[in-house]
């Protein structure tokens, strides 16, 4: 559970195979997997989005996901967990964010992948701001 | 001194992403905002959260050590 790569910021794209391979090979105990793959809308809001850019204050960031990881582990009882975001201008369809959850069984890693995902958006310094034709905006967070 | 960073809708407002304020004993983090916030209170109405060194701070009567990083956030729109 000390995989350095289990929680990341990147700009590139990143692999769902990739990543769930990796949290398989944490433990053979697995018997669910639960993941959320956030990605680029062409509309929000009622305009037509462009592109969509990430700002993030990084350190602090990768800080926060690591300690959801850890605070996720803890509270369900995971085998593992990975948390990649991209910090990056993306397009419709593009990846954002993937979440991976492993437990033993299917409810704690269901649970955990949607706790994950929540609190990622209310502890974790990232901020997104769309273009549209009517202009750059900030996204202002929905509950 | 204090380094003080702002990021995404607030640095937008504030024009800038990091300024420095002159460090004082017991310099409380409030003291900080309220004195930023007249000098960008467009900025100020957006922020929400604080952070000192990385870390979230909720008690404005926190002293500042000196070297210390402030960081003035909106709300997260990450995911």
């Amino acid at each position: 559970m000390s995989d350095l790569t289990a929680v990341r910021l990147q700009t590139e794209d990143f692999s769902q195979d990739a990543e769930i391979a990796a949290l398989k090979a944490s433990s053979k105990r697995m018997g669910g997997i639960a993941t959320f793959l956030g990605c680029a809308r062409d509309f929000s809001e009622g305009r037509e989005v462009s592109t969509i850019g990430f700002e993030a204050y990084g350190a602090m960031a990768l800080s926060e996901m690591q300690q959801l990881r850890l605070d996720a582990i803890a509270k369900f009882e995971l085998l593992d967990a990975r948390i990649v975001h991209r910090i990056a201008t993306v397009t419709a369809g593009d990846n954002i964010v993937f979440i991976a959850a492993g437990a033993e069984h299917r409810v704690a890693a269901l649970a955990a992948c949607h706790w994950m995902i929540d609190e990622l958006k209310l502890r974790v310094p990232i901020w997104k701001k769309e273009s549209t034709p009517q202009g750059d905006a900030w996204v202002v967070p929905h509950p | 001194m204090i380094q003080v960073l702002f990021f995404g809708p607030v640095a937008d407002r504030v024009g800038q992403s990091a300024l420095s304020v002159d460090y004082q004993p017991e310099l409380r983090l409030q003291d900080v905002r309220d004195t930023l916030a007249v000098r960008y209170p467009q900025a100020f109405a957006l922020v929400c959260m604080t952070a000192v060194n990385g870390q979230h701070v909720r008690d404005g009567a926190m002293l500042l050590p000196d070297h210390s990083e402030v960081t003035f956030m909106a709300k997260f729109s990450g995911g």
